[in-house]
């Protein structure tokens, strides 16, 4: 079927992350916002899974990493990325 | 930048919702150094007693824990030195960033209500002496964690 858009037509769409939780455990800033290091939301500062289910902006978890941590933050399980 | 964005936000929550017996007494959300009210937990030993914390936040926070130290009259404690210096792995190991100042706060309350009597650390006065000389911050002491029931 073909249609024919007449009139000038704006799309809008929204995006959220699915999380459990509204903030990242570590810059307690909401995970539909965007990392302390970042200036927008989106694709560029994801959120990242543990095996152990908690989940953090990608940049929050990897500045705690290796320094010499590698538990999670939550629960001081071992960090690994699901 | 992103210290300061987490401290703002920390400032904010612990005003509005404080954990019971804890007091934010610094009012300035960009301050790097709060001074925190906590009262002694009824029907504990330090019932009726008041005694303030202080909360030093660097550049590195949350990656890095606050110093924390009892200003002034510290409560006398089996993990607290005369110094204001406390003994709790939470503060220096046993750090973790999804810890805030409110809930480090409640640890130190939690751990002040499980004693029956007051005493001062049995090394207090080693301690103290070294600390005389040296004037360490409490996060420079290497520190051996080894009673796990208070």
């Amino acid at each position: 079927m073909k249609v024919k858009v007449k009139r000038k037509w704006n799309v809008v769409a929204v995006w959220k992350w699915t999380a459990p939780d509204d903030s990242c455990g570590i810059c307690r800033q909401a995970f539909d916002g965007c990392c302390p290091s970042c200036h927008e939301p989106g694709e560029n500062c994801p959120i990242v899974f543990g095996k152990c289910k908690h989940c953090f902006h990608m940049h929050c978890i990897l500045k705690w990493l290796g320094q010499p941590q590698d538990e999670c933050p939550m629960c001081r399980q071992t960090w690994e990325f699901q | 930048m992103a210290t300061k964005r987490r401290l703002k936000t920390e400032h904010a929550q612990f005003k509005k919702t404080p954990p019971e017996g804890v007091t934010l007494l610094t009012d300035d959300p960009t301050s790097t150094r709060w001074i925190v009210q906590i009262a002694g937990a009824p029907n504990t030993v330090y019932a009726g007693e008041t005694f303030q914390l202080q909360l030093s936040f660097s550049d590195k926070y949350p990656f890095s824990p606050p110093e924390v130290i009892f200003l002034d009259n510290p409560p006398q404690h089996p993990h607290v030195y005369k110094n204001g210096h406390i003994c709790l792995s939470i503060l220096y190991q046993e750090w973790s960033p999804a810890l805030t100042a409110s809930s480090v706060c409640v640890s130190i309350l939690s751990m002040l209500s499980s004693v029956s009597k007051k005493e001062w650390p049995i090394d207090n006065d080693s301690y103290m002496a070294r600390w005389r000389i040296s004037r360490h911050g409490p996060q420079k002491t290497l520190w051996d964690f080894h009673d796990d029931t208070v």
